[in-house]
């Protein structure tokens, strides 16, 4: 097939209205990995000018890039972080955002749609989740321990709490806002209200749904720190951060801080964006501002 | 006689600004069995809350609305709508959108088949509206109201957004659809000219509160000629009234916006 500039010419000279030519699809491929990778770079660039700053103003050992990835590179070949190594640490880690984010969104979903769907309970019951979501995560802390005391249990129950709220918010919103002509339509059919939630309300609100299970991973994840202060045995990502500022291994703490940033950044990126756009695809809305 | 307004007011209120809009204040329509009535006037002027009452869709605040002699308490498949702006399901295909509303359930795909010929687009049936244009979607629309088997049909502006060219080729389609079905026919425009070409009456509205005005018979058969000396004079008649009436001038925005309420 012809490339876009030959086709366009062609296309002109023949006077035909529609044409098509060969995809750049991977030259945009490319492009966006680019835009990654540079993106990437800015962050590294600003941090190595930050720690060069300290290290030459404050007499700080402030870690560098170099000497951060350096100990990366040891903590994944094997070297051990409070008796542990780094891959044990993050599978704890990974298993309490598992569960607290599981527990968030059967709670969320659930609560999200009952509001979304029932407008008196919603204008109670939206009050509490607002001021969950306003507890900022550390304050979380004397209340897991009042509640469960040191352990696992405290720790999944701060990162559920602070993954509840924004899909909560999102469920119910999106379903609130389903055009008011959707609904009149399945009323005029003679829909009965399952029909009506599970064919209207719940597809037409689906990619706000999305968006609310994204921020609430996005929030138990960031919560990790905060969450793993509770957590009473030495295991965990964020335990190990949390950790650095009594043995003052930053380079380590650093080292961890990056492991989370690129967990974080796969599953946002790679798992949600694919999924949004499948999604957005069965919804029949990708087509929207095509030809 | 298939469904009646009977002294009919209906108030909006917003509780937190204070205001209040008389959409309608003491109107009486009725609509005849088999005739294809035109509702026209300008924004505000209560043509769209008038096409909700009928559908049950909002309840009136004084008076009733009968239809075949029964007070009408919501939204019926006897009462079909085609709205203004897209109401196609986009995550539905063409044929699953008019499956959903069609009634019983026996052969659905067949007879969502036979009405998306009607309406010319059986070829569509697999793609997703979105891939349509707008004049396509408002004729799947159609076909979806008409698979509600309605006995009334109750149409808001449906070509409002389309272009001049669309719009008249779906008016003479909706008219031969009218003649070859018999249904009873209820059309909103503010389109004067569409109003003349369609309808066996002519219905003006005027805003302030939102009343019944005048009203027009035109017995003259189709295809109309708007040139025709009854159609300029009827027109005439439509927009020196228009002119007089306050609706010309438009209520306060803010007003308007409570009819949507």
């Amino acid at each position: 097939m012809e490339g876009r500039e030959e086709a366009t010419r062609a296309a002109l000279e023949e006077g035909r209205a529609q044409f098509t030519f060969r995809s750049e699809r991977g030259r945009l491929l490319v492009r966006g990995v680019g835009n990654a990778a540079l993106g990437i770079l800015l962050v590294v660039a600003l941090w190595w000018a930050v720690a060069e700053a300290m290290i030459y103003i404050r007499g700080v050992s402030f870690p560098t890039p170099p000497e951060t990835i350096a100990v990366l590179w040891e903590l994944l070949r094997g070297a051990g972080i409070n008796g542990a190594s780094i891959y044990a640490h993050t599978s704890a880690s990974l298993e309490r955002w598992g569960k607290g984010y599981l527990i968030a969104l059967v709670i969320g979903l659930s609560f999200g749609m009952a509001l979304g769907t029932l407008p008196r309970l919603y204008e109670v019951g939206m009050i509490p989740v607002y001021v969950f979501q306003m507890i900022p995560g550390l304050a979380w802390i004397p209340i897991a321990m009042l509640l469960f005391g040191l352990g696992e249990t405290g720790t999944v129950f701060i990162i559920a709490m602070t993954a509840l709220s924004p899909i909560i918010i999102n469920t119910a919103g999106g379903i609130r806002e389903v055009p008011t002509v959707f609904t009149r339509v399945a009323r005029m059919s003679g829909k009965d209200d399952s029909a009506m939630f599970f064919s209207v309300l719940l597809p037409a609100a689906s990619l706000s749904i999305i968006n609310g299970m994204r921020i609430g991973l996005a929030n138990g994840w960031r919560v990790l720190i905060a969450a793993e202060m509770v957590v009473g045995v030495a295991l965990g990502l964020g335990f190990s951060i949390y950790m650095s500022r009594y043995d003052l291994d930053f380079t380590t703490a650093f080292a961890c801080i990056m492991v989370i940033c690129a967990i974080g950044l796969t599953i946002e990126k790679l798992f949600f964006v694919s999924l949004e756009n499948r999604v957005r695809h069965r919804l029949g809305l990708d087509r929207e501002d095509q030809l | 006689m298939t469904t009646e307004l009977r002294n009919v007011s209906k108030v909006f209120t917003d509780p937190r600004s204070g205001k209040g809009l008389v959409a309608l204040k003491d109107v009486d329509l009725a609509v005849e069995e088999g005739e294809f009535l035109c509702l026209v006037g300008a924004s505000g002027c209560g043509k769209s809350t008038t096409l909700n009452l009928l559908a049950g869709f909002e309840s009136p605040s004084r008076g009733e609305v009968l239809f075949r002699g029964e007070r009408v308490r919501g939204p019926s498949p006897a009462r079909g709508v085609v709205f203004q702006e897209s109401s196609l399901y986009p995550w539905m295909s063409v044929l699953k959108n008019v499956m959903f509303s069609l009634q019983g359930e026996e052969r659905q795909e067949e007879r969502a088949m036979e009405q998306l010929r009607l309406v010319g687009l059986e070829d569509f049936a697999h793609s997703r509206p979105n891939d349509l244009s707008g004049g396509m979607k408002q004729r799947v629309a159609i076909a979806r109201t008409l698979a509600m088997g309605p006995e009334l049909l109750l149409m808001d502006e449906p070509f409002g957004s389309l272009d001049e060219q669309t719009r008249r080729k779906l008016d003479t389609e909706v008219l031969n659809l009218w003649q070859r079905e018999r249904k009873t026919v209820v059309f909103v425009t503010h389109n004067i000219d569409e109003a003349l070409i369609l309808g066996t009456r002519v219905v003006l509205m005027s805003a302030s509160p939102g009343r019944i005005e005048r009203e027009w018979r035109i017995d003259e058969p189709w295809p109309r000629d708007l040139a025709s000396k009854d159609m300029i004079r009827i027109k005439g008649e439509i927009i020196s009234m228009l002119q007089a009436c306050p609706c010309a001038n438009g209520a306060p925005a803010a007003m308007i916006d409570l009819e949507g309420m």
